[in-house]
């Protein structure tokens, strides 16, 4: 209860000084506002709306909450209790890239779990206890730059494979922000978008994901015993499925042996992938020739070719949580407001400064999402009351590991991080 | 753009049929009829009104052609206003299924790319027109290569907007070549799209305002011969509609609402069935296996697509057989994602959305399949009821306590 009154105010000190950083969004008096508070009983108070930015400035240094949020649709009666009542206008098209959603190898190090029911402890993302198989965990999730990478790659493919060149989306229509924790947001604003229903706006899903692509329908097909294969030359999936079989495919073996085993991409048995590597240079030929499409590799039928296929669109298609571009109703993180898990702000960024975008070490003041820096390197005093935590890489320093009792004094960003984390205490 | 007249005279359902006739298009609908009705050329007309209501009733594929056909567009509005008024979900899916089925007869009949082409830009439809076939791709089986070429590319907003409710596994964008904001489309599919287009707008005819519906009725019942054509049409309807009647009202379990054990996928579908709407294959597929799987006798799955467009009890009985025989197991919850029947956010359906198992968010379990709905509201009913009794049983011991 101390860090969380301590946080608040910090939060309200930040929205004090920086009230004139915090930027209007689109269409602002017709989106609702969400917030959680920092008090634990509530959970998040919904239904809000401000006539303009001045009322939001006030209210956030005022009440400073932990969580800020806006909706991405559009509403004539924003404020209104229930969501009939509203008088909805459309909504933007939103695109969330958490790395909670996906494997990353960093989690292997950095994402701790306890299993509820034996206790059994670990690193990673496993859906089941290996232990006892249960299903229930408390869980540990850590940032660090590779999983931040992994969040902007799926950014930057999103951008550069699907959404210009397939979509014809302009640059200017699409706002991207780092979330504040572990990914990256990216709406795109458009008035014929906003119209679309949930169920059009699951097909897009689907085109960006890949992930409920029929391969028979684009080519793959069993006759007589003889597999026909996927073209190169066709225009869409078929085409993007292919230029990625290739680029695989001119791999050294001793790769793509690894990534056929790995249970993450393929998980082939070693008799499939002994098998594949044997026609592999065969296989590539044939491909890139394009004249045949009969796929023949011994041991390989339409099931095994599937699951290959299916490999090579978990590479290429985009890892986005899927609910939140569908439902119409949801809220998405203010941007310029701070992540009360965190500390950190959540941060607008243009295309073309993605590339060189480090959240966690970012160099350019005006982009940098780590706001509690002190200047004059002041540390702070706390007590670690998680059993365990892994390093934290912050602004090029590296803190911990730490294990639960103890003291440890840090400075005062990486403090605010690891009490919005709720890991530490103060003392 | 200025569109020919004659082709809004063979597809009258075209937006340029309000600037063209505008004549006709601020009547009032009681004056129109009264005009049409008026002329030596009604006969005609109402004969082939009865022809569209008849082969709509009968399952036909085709309206026969019109004798004269400048008088197709008479013809589409006073069908519309039946329509209106006769006021039944399942007269109107019947309607708009024949009478789109015959607008893309049509188009494919005219084979004209430039037609095609002002039909769109009619229809606001954003498409790009190639002269010269372009080519997005090869079909390739045994050696044999095909050229895949199209005349036409269309924005994937509008192709969305026309695609996705068909449900229809070809037509998922992700299926078809998507370039720079345009889905290559071949001439039939495009046509296809259409169709979807003219059955939608028959359907949108319905009304929800009884009150607005009664008045017009009684106006226009006062023109004899539409009063005449109206009760032809409701008379063969009277004779017919056992046929079509919706039997589905099954009880396996002894308890009346038994809709309220199924998932929201479940109850679209029956709902859509109901309304003699048409299922697209995988709906049908997997209402069968749904419903098999819950024990249900063949006979009674059969009267599910009684209402449907296209049903044939024969036919349907033998399908319906074998698929009870093969033992299929009914789509998961991912699949009906994947093919657009999930139908969670729709009805806003708490346990689909939420899950199961604990009271805490983070501890329950997400539900993975349709028939795992039904075991889990059974036994909350069941919870229900037993809570239910034992409170009914609390307090008529507690009265008893008070009485002494």
């Amino acid at each position: 209860m101390v860090e969380y009154t301590y946080l608040k105010r910090l939060f309200q000190a930040y929205y004090q000084e920086k009230q004139f950083d915090l930027l209007k969004v689109s269409s602002f008096n017709l989106r609702e506002f969400g917030l959680i508070p920092w008090e634990k009983k509530v959970f998040m108070k919904r239904h809000l709306s401000f006539d303009n930015l001045d009322n939001l400035r006030y209210y956030l240094i005022k009440d400073a909450p932990r969580h800020l949020y806006s909706s991405g649709s559009l509403y004539l009666k924003p404020d209104a209790q229930d969501m009939n009542n509203k008088e909805y206008q459309g909504c933007d098209f939103i695109i969330d890239i958490d790395v909670d959603h996906f494997y990353t190898p960093c989690k292997d190090q950095h994402d701790l779990w306890t299993c509820k029911d034996c206790g059994d402890e670990g690193t990673g993302m496993p859906k089941i206890c290996p232990k006892c198989k249960g299903s229930k965990f408390t869980k540990v999730s850590w940032v660090c730059d590779q999983c931040l990478d992994a969040a902007k790659n799926e950014i930057t493919k999103l951008v550069s494979n699907y959404l210009s060149p397939d979509f014809g989306i302009e640059e200017k229509d699409m706002k991207i922000a780092f979330s504040g924790h572990r990914g990256y947001h990216l709406k795109i604003e458009s008035e014929e978008l906003r119209k679309l229903t949930s169920e059009e706006r699951r097909e897009i899903v689907d085109y960006l994901t890949g992930e409920n692509i029929n391969f028979e329908i684009l080519g793959l097909n069993e006759r007589s015993n003889i597999i026909y294969g996927l073209l190169v030359e066709n225009t869409g999936w078929s085409q993007k499925i292919m230029d990625k079989v290739i680029e695989v495919l001119k791999q050294p073996k001793n790769i793509v042996k690894n990534m056929l085993l790995d249970e993450n991409l393929f998980g082939f048995t070693p008799f499939y992938v002994r098998s594949f590597l044997n026609y592999k240079d065969d296989f590539l030929e044939l491909i890139t020739k394009g004249e045949r499409n009969v796929w023949a590799i011994e041991g390989f039928g339409l099931t095994n070719w599937k699951k290959l296929l299916r490999g090579i669109v978990k590479q290429i298609g985009v890892e986005l949580d899927e609910p939140v571009s569908i439902d119409i109703h949801r809220l998405i993180r203010y941007p310029g407001s701070l992540h009360g898990k965190t500390g950190f702000k959540v941060q607008e960024i243009e295309l073309n400064e993605l590339d060189d975008f480090n959240p966690l070490d970012e160099s350019n003041e005006k982009l940098d999402p780590i706001v509690f820096k002190s200047k004059k390197k002041l540390t702070q005093k706390l007590e670690i009351v998680e059993n365990k935590l892994p390093i934290t890489k912050i602004k090029g320093e590296s803190f911990g590991p730490y294990v639960k009792g103890e003291k440890i004094e840090v400075p005062h960003h990486i403090a605010v991080f690891l009490l919005c984390k709720e890991v530490a205490k103060t003392i | 753009m200025s569109i020919p007249t004659d082709l809004v005279n063979r597809y009258p359902w075209l937006p340029s049929l309000k600037h063209l006739y505008s004549d006709i298009a601020d009547k009032r609908p009681s004056e129109f009829i009264s005009d049409i009705f008026s002329k030596s050329d009604s006969k005609q007309i109402s004969e082939h009104i009865l022809i569209i209501f008849e082969s709509a009733f009968n399952n036909l594929e085709d309206i026969p052609n019109l004798k004269d056909e400048n008088l197709s567009i008479q013809v589409y509005i006073l069908l519309n206003i039946l329509v209106y008024t006769l006021d039944n979900k399942l007269i109107t899916n019947r309607i708009a299924n024949l009478y789109s089925k015959d607008a893309y007869s049509k188009m494919k009949q005219d084979n004209s790319e430039s037609a095609l082409y002002d039909i769109c830009i009619d229809l606001e439809l954003r498409v790009n027109f190639y002269n010269t076939p372009i080519r997005y791709g090869n079909k390739m089986l045994k050696d044999i290569r095909e050229k895949q070429v199209t005349n036409f590319t269309i924005y994937y907003i509008d192709y969305l907007k026309l695609a996705s409710n068909l449900r229809d596994e070809y037509r998922k964008l992700a299926h078809n070549p998507l370039q720079n904001g345009y889905v290559y489309i071949q001439n039939r599919n495009l046509m296809r799209l259409i169709q979807e287009y003219v059955r939608n707008k028959i359907l949108i005819e319905e009304t929800e305002d009884k009150a607005s519906l009664k008045s017009f009725l009684e106006e226009v019942l006062k023109i004899q011969e539409f009063k005449e054509l109206y009760e032809k049409i409701n008379s063969i309807w009277a004779k017919r509609k056992e046929d079509f009647d919706f039997t589905f009202k099954i009880d396996i379990t002894g308890k009346a609402d038994i809709l309220k054990l199924y998932p929201p996928c479940v109850k679209e579908i029956l709902k859509k069935a109901g309304e003699g709407q048409n299922l697209v294959h995988h709906e049908r597929l997997f209402i069968v296996w749904f419903l098999l799987a819950l024990d249900y006798p063949v006979e009674k799955v059969v009267d599910v697509f009684s209402t449907l467009p296209d049903f044939d009890r024969e036919k349907t009985n033998y399908q319906v057989e074998y698929a009870k025989k093969k033992k299929y197991t009914p789509y998961q919850c991912s699949t009906l994602q994947s093919i657009s029947l999930c139908m969670k956010e729709k009805y806003k359906d708490t346990l689909c959305l939420e899950g199961y198992g604990s009271s805490e968010p983070s501890e329950r379990k997400k539900l993975k399949h349709p028939l795992a709905y039904v075991r889990i509201k059974q036994y909350r009913d069941g919870k229900e009821e037993e809570y239910l009794k034992y409170k009914a049983k609390r307090e008529l011991e507690e009265s008893q306590k008070q009485n002494g």
